[in-house]
């Protein structure tokens, strides 16, 4: 059933709106950070561990070299605690003298000079002395050591989940099927690279600009280790050209590089990655090793569901636990199962600490648990379709944390329309399972995944978090009057400034052309929380239109008593409206309520119902705020002389709740789904035995161009999140979630074998299906 | 981290004519890296290789971006860039791997800047358009300050990034026999569908009289130092009747006469066995 939203009639909200940033992006008028020119900055480069494990013994300073004009900065130079506090505590700013070193490419020292090419010629004059300890460098090493023996594994955190009896769930199956899944390293490949700049101010505080996904999160970061109070750290977001998660928390550690000799040499320091240390050293997606077991009926009804799900967090904890977190809440979320196990850990590599990547952990588990599904389909003597949608969870079914589904999950739509769009049932017949078929010059193949993604914070985080926002009154460029909106959400590429425009616009019942989204500045904007975990559009978006909705109440009142006679004031298309006066345009009285008032300001602060609870002790409860469904269909083609893939069309039918934009939204679908597609058949990062990622450049980190993207058929469907009034879900991550399995479920049709790993490529299928020689 | 390129710093000299080029080139003191297009030596100059003392270019000298089609032969000037060869009708008919093989080079910007003879000189294993011209068993012309000279294509590529010419001679020409009644056939296995180097790739100019073959030229592309022909599947076919046993054969000699390398783009095993794969792609193409 299709819930009925409750958001009154608008005029933007739903609309396809140009972007509010496009003319300028398009023009190139947009100043990205190596746009900028900062006279008097120097520039960093970092001078790093050359070995994956190890003791720094020593760190000296060339004699030979002329240091002139040089400042070098280390664990010494730090005027707080030596520590990133992320969520343990654990990773050091700098490795210092005496300590162990955990990874190749671990920051030693920051090297700053006037020019950047000086910095990095200074830097190869610092010496190091290092006692080489032996080094874990892969996930596969430490599951081969946690198969041998678990104990030997070094874990950075554990977490289960338990639902039912998981015993008693395989008591009652007549069958057990049991399989593992592998993924590796996923780089966010962001067209700019990581920047920022710092400026130490002479009272002592410092002002911190760049390409920053979430401004707060550095403020946090450099408390503790700067030994600065929150309010004397201000940062705030440049352009971004994109981050997909890789800025969410790495430009803390990158502050922090910088800050060092910006407060050593009293001067602004820039420090700014090529694309080769980008790719090095900033955070990936987290390989992974998933283990399903799984106990049926004869007829699928799936028992019980026992999950091991790693992942490889690297060297320090950083913000692994949660990445699991969400991956251990996707690993049985979308199937109806009494008894469910699941057991999430974080493995410690020596290998740069894994992060955000759009997805965050579920893709990961969305990539076995779908694989697995159909492996199961096939033992019961289904079809994919048919399977899932008997087992699939809908409204009134509980999730593996007991979390009771309610109306506003379109899960069936979301599968009945794909299915449908897709010709599924008739195209699965055409399928090659390895032998062409009369007419089939290359193996076809179709492959079908569903899903579900947890839209905003684990767990309690929202109801904890609290997010604020404001819109103001204020004067615009022009001179004129209009509204900023004051939100701590970054625009990136996702559109985040125009979504704000058409809520905000809704909310007030004011002309778009009224209204700006200023950069996101933590000295000008309230914690309204990082720019991540799908939740902008959702949590940040009501606070705006709840925000705008006040500051709306607080002219209409203004209006009614100053020009109506306390006659009820009502503000409607960019007019203030009374019964029995004329309407008086939003200009006038803004110009006179702000010279009147002042300072005019709309608050909110994101509350959740008292119905939603979640105990983080035990991992029961509501887990997310809300769900948003996807289904995936994809059809591929592979050449029988050469093994060579193609994936010719994608299917994607998604319920995020309301959409805002449908165009932005169609956009980022698309892209995501893009993002995937190299996930699934391309994307390739191993690591050589000195510790560095095999595949550091462009030219050999292999990515879709245009000419690999398939056909893309995206719909929306809609059901409304009910605590929101403009009725948004998630939506940033879900494209990324589903589309590996589908093609692997796809390939499994057309040649008739099941890959396990990804990516999977032409060389996986010859290893599959060609006999040594 | 090596710092960016600063190409302020570049001494480059841009000579008029091919005349002033291999002046320069005579002169140990004036002789510099030649620069054409500089698809490959940008690129191997961001990813920090040290640039050269001197560079000379030679983008746009007009001996050098000629095309000339004769009775027997086509001409083509080192110059001309892989766009102008993708677009130019009038060798397609007789030199039509070598059109499929400049379409298939990078992407249309790389296609609109680099060149036939950059892409020569430049001698990667993995040169796109390095296997459409061995199978022409054509020639390369070589200027220098004293005299021109033409070398066979086979035997122009000597190692890894090592060609036959001379630290003073600039290629000025390629000469391409036409291929006449032969069938032409180039496929590349590339990482993905564009701005792709080659897992491996193969160019072919195959004569079939009456269902025998009566000669056979087969090249591949990354799977050895240099781009190779396949001496023995060639004698092999040649004199043969071409029926599905004879391809298998030949699929299976290819295989067996190639010794690839595994790197970041691909494994030995797949491109051993998709170098027979290729071959087989050749000989159920000819009709």
């Amino acid at each position: 059933m299709k819930t009925k939203s409750r958001c009154n009639p608008t005029r933007h909200i739903g609309t396809g709106m140009l972007r509010v940033d496009a003319a300028d992006k398009v023009r190139g008028k947009t100043q990205y950070l190596n746009d900028r020119t900062y006279p008097g900055a120097l520039h960093a480069t970092v001078v790093r561990s050359p070995t994956a494990r190890g003791i720094l013994k020593s760190l000296t300073l060339d004699p030979a070299y002329d240091w002139k004009g040089v400042t070098v900065a280390t664990a010494e130079d730090i005027p707080g605690e030596n520590v990133m506090v992320m969520h343990d505590r654990s990773m050091p700013l700098m490795g210092a003298v005496g300590a162990e070193l955990r990874y190749r490419g671990e920051p030693v020292a920051v090297v700053a000079a006037a020019t950047a090419e000086k910095s990095m010629e200074a830097a190869d004059h610092v010496r190091l002395d290092i006692e080489q300890r032996p080094a874990l460098l892969t996930l596969a090493e430490a599951i081969a050591l946690f198969k041998k023996s678990p104990k030997k594994l070094e874990l950075l955190k554990t977490q289960n989940i338990e639902k039912g009896d998981i015993r008693r769930g395989f008591a009652e199956a007549d069958e057990v099927l049991e399989a593992e899944y592998w993924a590796g390293h996923q780089e966010q490949l962001y067209l700019e690279n990581q920047g920022l700049i710092v400026f130490p101010r002479k009272d002592g505080s410092i002002y911190v600009e760049g390409s920053i996904q979430c401004p707060y999160f550095p403020v946090n970061e450099l408390n503790a280790a700067l030994d600065l109070p929150p309010e004397k750290i201000r940062v705030k977001q440049t352009p971004i050209g994109g981050a997909f998660g890789g800025k969410e928390d790495y430009p803390s550690m990158l502050a922090g590089y910088a800050a060092l000799p910006a407060l050593k040499a009293k001067k602004p320091v820039k420090i700014t990655y090529e694309r080769h240390e980008d790719m090095l050293f900033t955070p990936k997606r987290h390989p992974v090793w998933v283990r399903f077991k799984t106990g049926f009926k004869k007829d699928g009804t799936l028992t019980a569901i026992e999950c091991d799900y790693i992942l490889d967090g690297g060297a320090y904890l950083t913000i692994s636990d949660v990445v699991m977190y969400r991956g251990i809440l996707h690993c049985a979320l979308a199937y109806r199962c009494e008894n469910v196990l699941i057991r999430g850990k974080v493995a410690r590599t020596n290998s740069m600490p894994n992060g955000a990547f759009r997805g965050f952990g579920a893709p990961q588990a969305i990539w076995g648990l779908e694989s697995h599904i159909d492996a199961i389909a096939e033992k019961v003597g289904k079809r994919p379709d048919a399977y899932r949608l008997q087992i699939h969870a809908r409204p009134g079914d509980r999730t593996p944390t007991g979390q009771l589904l309610t109306e506003d999950n379109g899960s069936t739509h979301c599968l009945d329309l794909v299915l449908q769009r897709s010709d599924f049932a008739e195209k699965f017949k055409q399928a090659s399972r390895g032998k062409l078929r009369k007419g089939q010059n290359k193996y076809y193949g179709i492959g079908l995944s569903f899903f579900a993604h947890g839209s905003a914070f684990t767990g309690d985080g929202e109801a904890k978090f609290k997010a604020k926002g404001r819109v103001e009154l204020a004067l615009l460029e022009d001179g004129r009057p209009g509204v900023n909106i004051r939100v701590s959400s970054t625009e990136m590429g996702q559109g985040v400034h125009t979504i704000f425009t058409q809520i905000a616009a809704d909310g007030l019942s004011l002309t778009p052309e009224r209204i700006r989204f200023p950069y996101a500045d933590t000295g000008m904007a309230p914690n309204s929380g990082p720019t991540v975990a799908s939740r902008t559009t959702m949590v940040v978006g009501n606070v705006v239109y709840r925000a705008a909705q006040d500051l709306r109440n607080q002219i209409e009142a203004f209006a009614s008593r100053r020009y109506f006679k306390g006659a009820a004031a009502r503000m409607r298309h960019s007019k203030l409206h009374a019964k029995g006066f004329r309407a008086l345009p939003f200009l006038r009285v803004a110009r006179d309520m702000r010279e009147e008032l002042g300072e005019v300001n709309g608050a909110f602060q994101f509350i959740l119902p008292d119905t939603v609870q979640w105990d983080q002790s035990r991992f029961k409860g509501d887990s997310y705020p809300g769900y948003s469904w996807s289904a995936n269909v994809a059809e591929v083609e592979i050449d029988p002389l050469t093994l060579e893939l193609t994936v010719t069309r994608v299917f994607d039918v998604i319920d995020i709740g309301r959409v805002i934009n449908p165009m932005t939204a169609t956009g980022q679908v698309e892209g995501g789904l893009t993002q995937a597609l190299g996930y699934a058949v391309m994307e390739k990062m191993g690591t050589g035995k000195n510790g560095l990622f095999d595949a550091s450049r462009l030219q050999t980190y292999i990515v879709p161009t245009a000419l690999d993207v398939p056909n893309y058929d995206v719909k929306f469907v809609e059901y409304p999140y009910p605590f929101a009034p403009p009725g948004a879900k998630g939506l940033g991550e879900l494209p990324m979630d589903g589309l590996a399995p589908a093609i692997a479920n796809a390939i499994e049709t057309a040649i008739g074998v099941r890959l396990r790993s990804l990516p999977i490529t032409p060389e996986d299928l010859f290893n599959a299906v060609i006999p040594p020689a | 981290m090596s710092p960016p390129m600063n190409f302020d710093l570049l001494n480059i000299r841009f000579p008029k004519t091919l005349d002033e080029a291999v002046a320069f080139q005579a002169d140990e003191r004036t002789r510099g890296r030649l620069l054409a297009g500089g698809t490959d030596l940008m690129v191997q100059w961001a990813a920090g290789a040290p640039p050269p003392q001197r560079l000379i270019s030679i983008w746009g000298l007009p001996e050098l971006s000629a095309i000339r089609v004769s009775k027997e032969m086509v001409e083509i000037g080192a110059g001309v860039t892989h766009a102008f060869l993708r677009d130019c009708t009038d060798i397609r008919a007789h030199v039509p791997a070598l059109v499929a093989a400049a379409a298939s080079v990078g992407a249309t910007q790389i296609q609109a800047r680099g060149t036939l003879g950059g892409n020569a000189a430049n001698a990667s294993p993995a040169g796109d358009t390095a296997p459409a011209l061995l199978v022409t068993d054509g020639m390369v012309m070589l200027a220098s300050a004293q005299r021109f000279r033409t070398v066979p294509l086979t035997a122009f590529w000597t190692g890894y990034r090592q060609t036959a010419a001379q630290p003073d001679e600039i290629i000025a020409a390629f000469l391409l026999p036409k291929k006449g009644r032969s069938v032409e056939r180039f496929r590349k296995i590339g990482t993905r569908k564009a701005q792709a180097i080659s897992k491996i790739m193969a160019a072919s100019r195959i004569r079939l009289h009456g269902g025998t073959i009566e000669s056979a030229a087969i090249a591949l592309g990354s799977v050895a130092a240099t781009p190779i022909r396949l001496g023995k599947v060639e004698a092999f076919l040649a004199g043969k009747k071409l029926s599905r046993r004879l391809v298998e054969e030949a699929e299976a000699l290819a295989q067996a006469s190639v010794a690839p390398i595994a790197d970041i783009r691909s494994s030995a095993e797949y491109r051993r066995w998709t170098a027979g794969r290729l071959v087989r792609d050749a000989l159920e193409n000819l009709q």
